[in-house]
């Protein structure tokens, strides 16, 4: 028996759906699956039982809530698809809008962030789903493997004012060789999980933290992190760094 | 009076159509969007070079054109001109979101309308009856999304919020091995549209178009280079009756429209608002010509029936993303793409605004910042191209949906065809509800 998909959107820009579609073996995904809702390419208008639902995107609106709920029913397994579906997402910048992942109003059985998911994790994450496997992610930090890492060990002697490179500063040519914080540049590598293979390190711009946390004590992280290192005046007034991706979630 | 609403499939976001009925008349229909996610008051107090990766996460089809409008800006603002090899680099990289955002569209949207609307025989009514109509079909179309994910990976770091995309460049210098690289994917992008254009063509051309699908006389609004196609730069045009002609520079935009922050919708200073169109159509009627031997001999197996009809735009996307990717590999020849340079330094605001336009896959982009004295961004201002093809698809729409439902009471075919209108503008819902 084919196992049967449903795959929703909820509040989102569309990214990580758009990079389900085109990863080169979504063809192939439809053939070993039985896609059976799926707003974004197909006709179909009710959400029927499921083994496998994907969830894109956040909860923002009070109406998405028994759509997940009626969707958690429905499908065996629950999985949340993107960073706004697994922490809340960019709009996590935001004062006024509610923004939540699916997981404050669902059990969710895995995640698969990143902002959009690295189309290698994406489509390994897929074929495991497809093969009735459960997913694994990396649980380390995102130094332990980083290619600028060299000898540096993160203390209170780093002093850090800037949360970007100015862009002549980036080398184009060369590759980086030197820690971020070594330049006084805020990196969130040392808080955010592994599994991206460092896409924006490599390309000489700092970690903004898309693939989320390593642990769910996100907060106690930013804390231990932010007491080891020297943060200047205007970052600590520049809001949206740390809680770029998700909302701080001081109760349980 | 009874109120209609569907939720409209197979496009991209959340959007509902909303038929008022009274009596027995239909008296309006509307697309609307129930999600607001308030760019526009977030990123107040952002500082710039903070912009460019927020605002790439307003659309996960669109997110290098919201990018790059945003770069401009910012570009603006500091008042500097960027590298000819920057604007090379830009305009692949835009050709690559291109080719991913139409043929997405073309394939999963629109082509099973024009396959149910032409073929009577066989519907298409899921994906599956879609991916196997035609499997050389399905294997060409995703061989082109594939090409534009490898080109935006290689040349942006990855295929969706591109990461060398930043105020004053691009953080990538192709090494002559990576122009050879992209060179043969652009040859291959080529021969893989030479084939869906003629089956395109096969399908369709010889068939009459349905005339509730033609638009009324429309303005043309969009960026064009000197008459030519340019997404790029340019000024912009607006175009009435394939005659009359405005040309303004993107800084004098404010006289023609405008929008209240948080308020959701475009105003136009002029007449004939529910007319303006933006997006593939739009260039194309503008520029009148795409100076391509191979795209000009495409297009004559269309007749005239086809030319104000709205289902041509996805013909013409299949012939923007061909035009686009044989410009791709006229950039990749150009010496100027291979200089080893330094990004400049953006210390210094010399404006306190800066305005950015591009033409993104959908139409005209604009992007508008405002500074505080502290440097940092006091009003925003984002113009997407569906806000701006929203009164037209309103109007088509409840025209159409007058005459069905006159001509058959039936209300559910009314909600089903009247998508069939918005998906061939190809609207972009994330964009749009930013």
């Amino acid at each position: 028996m084919k196992p049967r998909f449903v795959i929703i959107s909820l509040t989102s820009c569309s990214g990580c759906i758009s990079s389900l579609i085109s990863l080169d073996i979504f063809p192939q995904f439809l053939e070993r699956t039985k896609v059976i809702y799926f707003p974004f390419i197909s006709d179909v208008k009710s959400i029927e039982d499921c083994d496998i639902c994907l969830v894109e995107g956040s909860v923002s609106e009070e109406n998405q809530i028994p759509i997940l709920r009626q969707i958690r029913r429905r499908a065996k397994k629950v999985y949340a698809i993107g960073t706004c579906a697994c922490f809340g997402g960019i709009l996590s910048l935001s004062d006024i809008k509610m923004t939540e992942p699916i997981s404050s109003y669902i059990e969710v059985d895995g995640i698969i962030p990143g902002c959009p998911p690295p189309l290698k994790l994406f489509g390994n994450c897929l074929i495991r789903l497809v093969e009735n496997k459960e997913l694994t992610l990396s649980e380390k930090n995102m130094c332990g493997s980083c290619p600028l890492r060299g000898d540096m060990k993160i203390n209170s002697s780093i002093n850090v004012s800037k949360i970007t490179p100015n862009p002549e500063e980036i080398k184009l040519d060369e590759e980086n060789s030197k820690c971020f914080l070594e330049e006084g540049i805020l990196c969130l590598g040392p808080i955010t999980r592994d599994g991206c293979e460092h896409i924006c390190i490599k390309m000489g711009l700092p970690c903004e933290g898309c693939m989320g946390p390593v642990s769910k004590d996100y907060t106690s992280n930013i804390i231990n992190y932010l007491s080891l290192i020297n943060i200047s005046q205007e970052l600590k007034n520049y809001t949206g760094i740390f809680y770029r991706f998700s909302k701080p979630k001081l109760k349980r | 009076m009874l109120k209609v609403i569907d939720v409209c499939k197979r496009i991209e976001g959340h959007g509902e159509i909303k038929i008022l009925v009274q009596n027995d008349e239909i008296s309006l229909v509307n697309f609307e969007f129930k999600i607001y996610r308030g760019f526009e008051n977030f990123l107040i107090g952002k500082t710039l070079l903070d912009i460019p990766k927020i605002v790439s996460r307003i659309c996960g089809l669109c997110y290098s054109s919201q990018t790059i409008a945003s770069c401009k800006a910012i570009e603006d603002i500091y008042n500097i001109e960027v590298s000819e090899q920057t604007i090379l680099l830009r305009r692949i990289i835009l050709t690559a979101e291109l080719i991913k955002s139409h043929s997405m569209n073309l394939f999963f949207q629109t082509l099973p309308d024009l396959l149910n609307i032409f073929n009577n025989n066989k519907k298409i009514m899921t994906p599956y009856d879609l991916i196997n109509y035609d499997p050389q079909l399905t294997k060409n179309i995703y061989e082109l999304i594939k090409i534009g994910n490898e080109i935006n990976t290689l040349f942006g770091g990855r295929s969706v919020h591109l990461i060398s995309l930043i105020p004053g460049g691009v953080i990538y210098s192709p090494s002559k091995k990576n122009i050879s690289i992209a060179r043969k994917k652009f040859q291959n992008a080529l021969l893989n549209l030479e084939w869906i254009i003629e089956k395109f063509i096969g399908l369709f051309s010889h068939q009459l178009p349905p005339e509730e699908f033609c638009t009324p006389n429309l303005i043309f609004l969009g960026l064009s280079n000197f008459g030519r196609y340019n997404r790029y730069s340019g000024k912009l045009s607006l175009k009435e009756n394939n005659k009359n002609i405005i040309e303004f520079e993107k800084n004098n935009y404010s006289s023609y429209f405008g929008k209240e922050p948080d308020l959701h919708g475009i105003d136009f200073y002029f007449d004939n608002k529910k007319n303006v169109i933006v997006g593939p159509f739009s260039r194309y009627n503008i520029v009148g010509s795409y100076d391509i031997d191979e795209i000009q001999t495409y297009l004559e197996y269309f007749d005239k029936s086809w030319k104000n009809n709205i289902l041509f735009a996805n013909f013409i996307r299949l012939l923007e993303i061909y035009l686009e990717c044989f410009q791709s590999l006229q950039i990749l020849d150009d010496p100027q793409l291979n200089t080893k340079q330094k990004l400049p330094s953006l210390n210094l605001v010399k404006n306190s605004e800066g305005i950015g336009a591009i033409e993104a896959p959908r139409g005209l982009l604009i992007h508008h910042y405002d500074l505080n004295k502290s440097n940092s961004i006091s009003r925003i201002k984002l113009f997407v191209a569906t806000e701006f093809n929203i009164p037209l698809i309103n109007e088509m729409i409840t025209q159409y949906a007058r005459e069905l439902f006159e001509r058959t009471g039936d209300i559910n075919q009314v909600k089903n065809d009247v998508q069939m209108i918005i998906r061939a503008f190809d609207p972009c819902i994330s964009c749009a509800t930013h």
